[in-house]
């Protein structure tokens, strides 16, 4: 009978890394990259919205808590490297092409695009994912990691962002992006 | 070698010609019948126009309607957006202030609305603007399942070209048509129909 467990629990294990293997996805990209000088990472949680506890009602308690973590990866382009940036920029684009990406707004404008992906149903959704490109810029990946979000839990999550103190430190990474 | 090459050639050549014409016809029906999914569900005829260099793409999918069509609201204006929302398929918008791919868009659009079997709703010339407004009906007088908008702009102007599908009533999509180009031909046009109406109320 143990045995039986143990393979069982091997061969489910198995199945998991096998699936995670059979093509690549987001989260090997970002594991990839986020240690390389090309790119910059950053991870991060709700505590950046510095919340005050007693602030926020039960109901946005509740839609906060759907929401896990966001993911940041940005890459900036270099000019002595277009062909990376391009190759790169590919390589996200395959990825986005599962059909697990499901797309909602896409806009392009030959130089510069973003679009909004998520994963999951219309009521659960897993993740969000943000694509934003640009030619000559870079681009930027963010993943808002969840699970069961629902659109109104959205909704709430963003009133809550206006009463939110937000923690401007945990960005700075980001503003090497920004040219000046 | 170049020789033997054109005689291979030459012998295709002849098999080919020696092929019936039923082969020929099956052939080109089983194409017909293959390219005839990617037209329907393939998104539209305008997709090649999407990361084209100076045309500004707005894709909008059925998701992203149907998860704004989940959004609770207590506003009366927001709600009867939402349920028009929920009705939509997806939405593109096409802008270019290109004169070539202008033309090209003409070009297109025209084909399409015949091939697509579109009505024409309106046209309006508004100060050198030509907007020009499009849709194919389903069941009843106000219901639609597409609607096509095409403003030229010469000189200055940008071009738009916006195509909305869905399952919705004329009558709703005023609520939307102040986010929109060519918003208020829009809506002179759909009060037509069924005399002024809308909530937003005269300008």
């Amino acid at each position: 009978m143990k045995a039986m467990k143990k393979l069982a629990i091997v061969a489910a294990l198995s199945l998991m890394l096998w699936s995670c293997n059979s093509e690549p996805t987001l989260q090997q990209y970002f594991v990839k990259n986020s240690e390389s000088k090309d790119f910059i990472a950053l991870d991060l949680t709700t505590d950046i919205l510095r919340l005050n506890k007693s602030e926020i009602s039960a109901e946005e308690n509740a839609a906060l808590e759907t929401l896990k973590k966001m993911n940041i990866l940005a890459y900036q382009a270099d000019a002595k490297n277009p062909a990376k940036f391009e190759a790169e920029r590919a390589k996200i684009k395959n990825i986005l092409k599962n059909e697990k990406y499901q797309e909602l707004i896409k806009v392009n404008s030959g130089k510069e695009g973003g679009a909004v992906y998520f994963v999951g149903e219309e009521d659960k959704i897993d993740e969000f994912v943000l694509f934003a490109n640009k030619n000559d810029a870079g681009f930027a990946i963010v993943r808002v990691l969840g699970k069961n979000m629902s659109p109104n839990s959205i909704m709430t999550m963003l009133s809550v962002l206006n009463k939110a103190n937000l923690d401007i430190e945990q960005l700075k990474p980001l503003q090497k992006m920004i040219p000046n | 070698m170049t020789w033997q090459v054109w005689t291979v050639c030459q012998n295709k050549k002849c098999i080919q010609k020696s092929i019936n014409t039923t082969k020929m016809k099956k052939f080109l029906i089983t194409a017909i019948l293959a390219i005839m999914p990617l037209s329907f569900f393939a998104q539209s005829a305008f997709d090649k126009y999407d990361g084209l260099e100076g045309v500004t793409a707005v894709i909008v999918n059925k998701k992203m309607f149907e998860m704004m069509g989940n959004v609770k609201s207590n506003d009366k204006e927001a709600q009867q957006y939402m349920n028009l929302v929920k009705k939509l398929d997806n939405l593109r918008v096409f802008v270019t202030s290109s004169p070539k791919v202008t033309s090209d868009m003409k070009l297109t659009s025209d084909k399409y609305l015949k091939s697509a079997a579109l009505e024409e709703l309106m046209r309006v010339n508004d100060g050198g603007k030509n907007i020009k407004i499009y849709v194919k009906s389903g069941g009843s007088s106000t219901r639609v399942k597409e609607l096509l908008m095409f403003i030229e702009g010469g000189g200055k102007d940008e071009t738009v070209l916006m195509s909305l599908k869905g399952d919705f009533d004329l009558n709703d999509v005023s609520a939307l048509t102040d986010n929109l180009p060519g918003g208020d031909a829009l809506k002179k046009g759909l009060k037509g129909p069924k005399g002024p109406k809308g909530p937003k109320g005269p300008k």
